[in-house]
């Protein structure tokens, strides 16, 4: 009756150290977690805020901008230079149409991409954008009163990269059977264009570096804009040429290079040009003679410079 | 005689064991609760790294963020701003109840899981939800009764939050009660205005001249005027930017409108059916992007193009600085996708909207609808029809687009679904047929 | 003595369980957390039923919880000489203590079934009052409208804010549009599953007016704990009002001050 009826619930050694093991396991599952590993900026430094805080608050300017330079030259000047691709351009990638191909594809036209155009004869490199950056003195000319035409038709823009003069009007025209909406980013222009019509876009706020101009009922269509307040840009040709007149002569004049396809940053085209000092943010310098036509002559970019 | 139980004995330990290790486990989840960190904001992780930036160009951003707008727990609205501090305080901050039991920390009981707390659309939940939720930083909003290209007045905001968005996943908040509103609006205006700000400056390193040492001018005249201002303008305008909209004319014959609507929905001015299709499911095309995703499409293709040419250029020939140069790209290539992995949702293509359903995002009343049409909407690929459709003919559209949940006359057969019971559509199985995708 | 001492220890503490229990439920309606008010018809026969079964289960509650504590203090093992006596199971106490509960269980439900019926069975031949849609996270109303008929042109769409007549039978279709929710009016006594796929009929008779909540009882996802509404109680004539205001809301084709921003009625 009264035998010894060992303890069948006593967990033995093994297993209790099997429990902690488990128990130990699940904490380092739980501390870890399941996150994204996020990258962090740096944190802000609270000493400077403050002070900076101060500043803000002062009424009076506390040591202004930059005061605008005194200009230095006289007369008008104009600069002039072809850009010329050095090495195989890439293949034209062909864009995939898969609305409306009746108007877009009639007849079994391909569309491709037109981000990058090399004359096969002159080598030169369209669609460069050359514009001032910092001018000293701007010539005074009457806005153009006659509107530049930006058109499109067979569901591609017949400009990939055009550009105005703040105030200039610009009409966008729709030479297609088909509607399409033009949306010029950066600006509050995206509107429906109907068939044959166009309609006229007053740019009222200079761009900094060009907008893309896409159409949202046939996505694979774009184009470049760029609008500048003194007018001192230019859209290299066919054959890479480009000319910007009425530069101030005598005096620096610095100038900001950009294309569609270039690796820079913003899509600045950077080059390894010491010849006229180009700089890593696409830039370089020029002083103009008055009267005269400064030619840079032609000026090489490499495959490197333009990316995919 | 039964022995005496053993109390001291050492086989008592195995059973100690488990116990042992409940309490260490209890030590180690409790050890969490030491207090968290203060919440702080998330800088622009994806803009700083497009632009390039060197870590100290972005710590001057987040100082100069700091003194303009201070921290999520204390707000700083600079009177150029225009914004309410006392709304701020009530809505910024963690969640508590101040002296007078008025509860406190409006935006993180109810806003940051999604909207993040930087505003940035990021918060935990949001790469559950589809669609995304709203990134205030590039200040750009969808459903509102100004111009395109200007902000949403005060009342558009309320609006959304009262109503919430139906056909996503924010909810109305009409229960909060108009103060707490309004706390909340004035908040997402300072987040957003402050994202503003924020893009701004990362912007600002790129126009600064070469010879500068890349470093931003910290004066008032440079931050506030030239970069806080005409933001803050903006934001004030918008009262001002109102779309007009003509009544509504009384002796309209509702069938005729309807007739005349959608013949301009098919027509080639308004153009309406090549989004939204020709029995409007919205099927006309799903391969755009909205102003959200496509920059980090852009991105990514464009970071794919550098990393494969990186990977394609031998490092044979080049000279030290040469390498230098390339092992600078590498790593900024890498910190880029690390960015894009931790700080952009995957991308998503806009489907344009299913008008048989009756799920109007923006609203359901024909003014509603009317603004959308005129204005097309911000941030999306629906353009204007301002200028190009008239105003009669809007209504006629609007009318024709009211209808069309409640019978569908088209051409097609009958294996198009006809949405009955309008934005319900149980059919008469009485099974929902709700499309996650296209809601 | 120390052993002594650990008795006593254990049977105080089970001791404690009944009467803090019991003290618990005593103190709770002074310091309102009981029964919330009830505004429904329906709801005294709710509420009687569940103080009856209060009353019941609290009886055997105390007298099994009391047992317990006094066989812990009187055959504490420390202060008992000699070996514990063994029996082998009684049968006449299993026969006792299993028919008597059985018995009282038939009671309860053959008492209860008539409550339930009038809550979920007979439902009133009547047109929807309203018809709710549950979603993840809030609640979206859909009135009929002047035609008195869902699924027409004029339907009023809210989302949130319903409203009802006092005083009156209403009718609730209810439906999900996602997930299970449950559609819980705490001060009307009702509760029902919104499954989706299904269009359940719920309905209520309200006797005073008011707003209270809406709140969703069934886990739905991460905002289940927010998905809170309001309905509001109120005369015919304000329903009806309030209605007619909502509608001209919906139809504008004009912005207005008064309509714009916050009403929060």
């Amino acid at each position: 009756m009264h035998e010894h009826h060992p303890n069948p619930t006593r967990p033995t050694r093994h297993e209790g150290i099997r429990s902690v093991i488990l128990a130990i396991g699940l904490c380092l599952i739980a501390a870890v977690g399941c996150g994204r590993p996020r990258v962090d900026g740096p944190a802000a430094d609270a000493e400077a805020a403050k002070k900076l805080r101060v500043v803000l608050a002062s009424s009076g300017g506390g040591g202004g901008s930059a005061e605008a330079e005194e200009s230095t030259g006289t007369g008008w000047g104009t600069l002039g230079g072809r850009f010329v691709f050095t090495g195989t351009p890439p293949e034209a990638t062909a864009l995939v149409v898969d609305k409306d191909t009746a108007v877009c594809t009639a007849g079994g036209r391909k569309l491709f991409d037109q981000s990058l155009q090399v004359d096969p004869s002159t080598k030169g490199l369209a669609g460069v954008v050359v514009f001032a950056r910092k001018v000293r003195r701007v010539k005074e000319r009457a806005i153009p009163e006659k509107p530049l035409v930006f058109d499109q038709k067979h569901c591609e823009f017949l400009s990939p990269v055009f550009a105005a003069r703040v105030g200039q009007p610009v009409d966008v025209r729709n030479s297609d059977p088909i509607g399409h909406n033009t949306n010029i980013s950066g600006t509050a222009f995206n509107q429906l264009i109907p068939a044959g019509d166009g309609t006229i876009f007053t740019p009222s706020r200079e761009t900094g570096m060009p907008v893309s101009v896409t159409c949202n009922i046939h996505p694979w269509m774009k184009a470049y804009a760029v609008f500048r307040e003194d007018g001192y840009v230019a859209v290299s040709g066919t054959d890479g040429s480009f000319e910007i007149p009425d530069l101030p002569a005598g005096e620096k004049v610095e100038l900001q290079v950009w294309h569609a396809r270039a690796t820079g940053p913003n899509g600045a085209l950077v080059l390894d040009n010491d010849d006229l000092g180009w700089s890593s943010k696409g830039r370089f310098e020029v002083t103009l003679t008055a009267d005269e036509v400064t030619d840079l002559g032609s000026i090489e970019v490499p495959a490197s410079a333009i990316g995919g | 005689m039964l022995p005496s139980s053993p109390r001291h004995s050492a086989s008592l330990l195995p059973a100690m064991l488990p116990c042992a290790a409940l309490l260490a486990m209890s030590a180690i989840c409790l050890s969490g609760c030491g207090g968290a960190p203060p919440a702080s904001f998330r800088a622009n992780m994806v803009e700083a790294t497009k632009q390039q930036l060197r870590p100290e160009q972005e710590e001057q951003v987040a100082t100069i963020l700091l003194a303009m707008f201070g921290t999520p727990d204390d707000p700083v609205a600079l009177p150029e701003t225009g914004l309410d501090e006392a709304k701020l305080r009530l809505a910024a901050g963690p969640v508590r109840s101040d002296i007078v039991g008025r509860k406190n920390g409006l935006f993180r009981e109810h806003c940051s899981h999604c909207h993040g707390i930087t505003g940035d659309g990021l918060g935990p939940t949001a790469a559950f939800l589809n669609p995304y939720p709203r990134d205030y930083r590039p200040g750009v909003y969808k459903f509102k009764s100004t111009e395109r290209a200007d902000k949403p007045t005060d009342a558009d905001l309320a609006r959304i939050l009262h109503n919430g968005i139906y056909g996503t996943s924010m909810p109305s908040f009409d229960l909060l009660g108009k103060q707490k509103i309004e706390a909340l609006v004035e908040y997402v205006k300072y987040l957003s205005m402050r994202g503003e700000t924020e893009l701004w400056l990362m912007r600002a390193f790129f126009d600064l001249d070469d010879e500068d040492e890349g470093r931003l001018p910290e004066t008032r005249e440079f931050l506030v005027e030239d970069t806080l201002l005409p933001i803050a303008e903006r934001w004030q305008e918008a009262e001002d930017a109102v779309i007009e909209v003509p009544e509504m004319p009384e002796d309209l014959d509702l069938a005729e409108s309807i007739a005349l609507g959608k013949e301009l929905y098919h027509g080639n001015k308004a153009n309406c059916v090549k989004c939204h299709g020709v029995t409007a499911l919205g099927d006309g095309q799903a391969n755009d992007y909205d102003d959200w995703n496509k920059p980090i499409v852009q991105l990514r293709k464009e970071l794919d193009s550098t990393l494969s040419s990186l990977a394609e250029t031998s490092t044979a020939d080049m000279s030290p600085d040469e390498l230098a140069e390339h092992v600078r790209e590498i790593e900024w290539a890498d910190r880029f996708e690390q960015v894009l992995a931790g700080d952009a949702l995957e991308p998503r293509t806009i489907p344009p909207r299913n008008l048989r359903r009756a799920i109007y995002r923006g609203g359901r009343r024909p003014l509603d609808l009317y603004y959308r049409i005129h204005a097309g909407i911000n941030g999306a690929p629906m353009p204007a029809a301002k200028g190009t459709v008239a105003p009669e003919d809007i209504w006629h559209i609007v009318n024709y687009i009211r209808s069309l949940p409640y019978g569908f006359d088209g051409e097609l057969g009958a294996d198009r679904p006809l949405a009955s019971h309008g934005g319900f559509s149980t059919g008469s199985s009485g099974v929902a047929t709700h499309t996650r995708s296209n809601p | 003595m120390r052993n002594r001492l650990a008795g006593i220890f254990w049977s105080l503490l089970f001791l404690a369980v009944p009467v803090l229990g019991v003290a618990v439920f005593a103190i709770a309606p002074s310091i309102d957390v009981w029964l919330p008010r009830d505004v429904s018809e329906h709801g005294k026969d709710i509420d009687s039923l569940f103080y009856f079964i209060l009353a019941l289960t609290g009886v055997v509650f105390i007298a099994t919880e009391v047992l317990l504590f006094w066989f812990i203090w009187k055959y504490d093992a420390a202060k008992r000489e000699g070996p514990a006596t063994f029996i082998h199971g009684s049968h006449t106490l299993e026969v006792i203590w299993t028919v008597i509960p059985a018995v009282l269980l038939l009671f309860l439900a053959i008492y209860q079934m008539n409550a339930w019926a009038d809550v979920k069975m007979r439902r009133p031949m009547m047109p929807p009052t309203v018809e709710v849609v549950g979603r993840q996270f809030e609640w979206r109303l859909r009135y009929p409208g002047r035609d008195g008929e869902l699924g027409t042109p004029d339907d009023l769409f809210l989302v949130n804010d319903l409203h009802v007549p006092v005083n009156e039978e209403v009718l609730i279709q209810l439906k999900s549009m996602d997930v299970l929710h449950s559609f819980f009016l705490p001060n009307l006594r009702i509760k029902q599953d919104a499954v989706p796929g299904m269009k359940i009929p719920v309905w209520f008779k309200a006797t005073e007016t008011g707003q209270f909540d809406i709140v969703c009882a069934e886990l739905c996802g991460w905002g289940h704990y927010k998905m809170k509404g309001r309905i509001t109680i109120e005369p015919r004539e304000d329903f009806e009002a309030w209605l007619e205001r909502k509608y001209r809301e919906q139809e504008a084709t004009q912005p207005s001050a008064e309509l714009e921003m916050a009403r929060n009625d």
